[in-house]
């Protein structure tokens, strides 16, 4: 028959928890360093293709050079029925009105420009440098890119870019 | 005065205030990068130039329908994948030999020779169009000068005398109707991309022994003048011509 332990005394020394904070911190500054904020949700539902031999567009975020545009079906479906072919761009979480009114009045060049206007002075990038990335839905019909394209070519805002969503690179 | 005992302060929630803030940004921030396909918008041109002649041979023509069906040079296929073949075809056909009989864009010599003839004839024309005053003309000529003379550069490095180089209008075209899937567009894009990326990266690792992504991606980081170098070579070896056409209604 085996001993009863004695009770009360036993155990062993406190855990000293002294650097589990230290351990969290590295945690979190590693974090905060490899991640970058998540950007707002659009309003309008947006999944993008898959490509491959892309180019990384993390530096043209960090010198503000990149203005994003959403390209996708309203997430109210009863809305979707007033665009052109189901689909809306967002605008900085806007979306835009019905087709009509966003092709008649330039509603994109307009936008553009504003977003030109209030660029930090640290940005040297002339307009036509600027990037006008298209964030659109992987069944987006296209045409309404190139509707875009057109608004963004008459105020000589000339480089543009396609997100897709990599596939990995070599 | 006597010294007062300073009582110890309770770390024991410090940690507990770091997996806080370690939550937080866990929650509000993402690993992933935007990645995309940078792309030009050709400039508006104010008088509309008609009356140009472009050989069907320098033409490829990627189409893709409102059905999302493809065709590249008249022929129609569904699979995506099948374009880079064409794109690799497109410039390589007639890489080390011209072949008058096929359908495919042809090559040209450039030699050191001619890129410095070219050179001081744009020099004179620099300085007629500055005594005018003419700043538009003396931009594009300053343009075109530095063309020339990156190409100059390319030759040398090249190691030879004389580059092969692509017809100036060869261009691959991309032709798309009102409603083709964006995800068929990007996919276009992403073939092309890729069949250039294999031509430069062989050709990279013939010229220099190394990976063409390695030396994009390192020319990213320390711009160093000859890495750009390199990359002005393949480029000017392989370029990469896109046009894209508006869709007609």
């Amino acid at each position: 028959m085996s001993k009863f332990r004695k009770e009360g005394r036993g155990g062993g020394p406190a855990l000293n928890t002294a650097s589990l904070p230290d351990i969290v911190f590295m945690l979190l500054f590693f974090f905060m360093v490899a991640t970058t904020s998540k950007e707002t949700d659009p309003t309008v539902e947006v999944e993008s293709p898959e490509g491959t031999k892309t180019t990384d567009l993390t530096p043209y975020k960090q010198r503000s050079e990149i203005d994003f545009l959403y390209l996708g079906a309203p997430r109210n479906p009863n809305r979707a029925k007033a665009f052109k072919m189901g689909y809306a761009l967002s605008l900085d979480n806007v979306v835009q009105a019905t087709p009509d009114g966003l092709y008649s009045t330039n509603a994109v060049g307009r936008w553009k420009l504003d977003k030109f206007a209030q660029k930090p002075s640290r940005m040297t990038a002339p307009l036509e440098a600027v990037i006008t990335c298209f964030k659109a839905d992987r069944n987006a019909p296209t045409g309404l890119i190139f509707d875009i394209r057109q608004q963004l070519q008459d105020i000589e805002a000339l480089t543009i870019a396609y997100a897709v969503r990599d596939k990995g690179n070599i | 005065m006597a010294k007062r005992e300073i009582p110890e302060i309770n770390a024991g929630s410090m940690a507990d205030i770091a997996f806080l803030l370690l939550l937080f940004f866990l929650v509000t921030t993402t690993m992933d990068k935007d990645q995309a396909y940078i792309r030009n918008i050709p400039k508006k041109i104010d008088v509309p130039l008609d009356d140009i002649k472009i050989q069907e041979r320098d033409i490829l023509a990627i189409r893709a329908n409102n059905q999302n069906q493809l065709m590249v040079r008249g022929q129609v296929f569904s699979d995506p994948t099948k374009i880079s073949e064409f794109v690799l075809k497109f410039y390589q056909t007639n890489e080390k030999i011209n072949d008058v009989e096929n359908n495919f864009p042809m090559y040209s010599t450039t030699t050191i020779a001619l890129c410095d003839q070219n050179m001081s004839n744009l020099d004179r024309q620099i300085e007629e169009a500055e005594a005018v005053g003419n700043q538009k003309l003396t931009d594009f000529f300053l343009s075109s000068y530095d063309e020339w003379n990156k190409k100059k550069n390319a030759i040398k490095l090249y190691g030879k005398s004389e580059i092969r180089e692509l017809s100036v209008q060869a261009h691959i075209r991309i032709e798309v109707q009102e409603a083709t899937a964006y995800s068929i567009f990007t996919q276009i894009h992403n073939e092309i991309e890729e069949a250039i990326f294999e031509l430069r990266d062989d050709e990279c690792m013939r010229l220099f022994n190394e990976n063409y992504g390695i030396l994009k991606r390192r020319y990213a980081q320390d711009n160093d003048p000859k890495d750009k170098a390199k990359i002005d070579l393949l480029e000017i070896l392989y370029p990469a011509r896109i046009i894209e056409v508006k869709p007609k209604n």
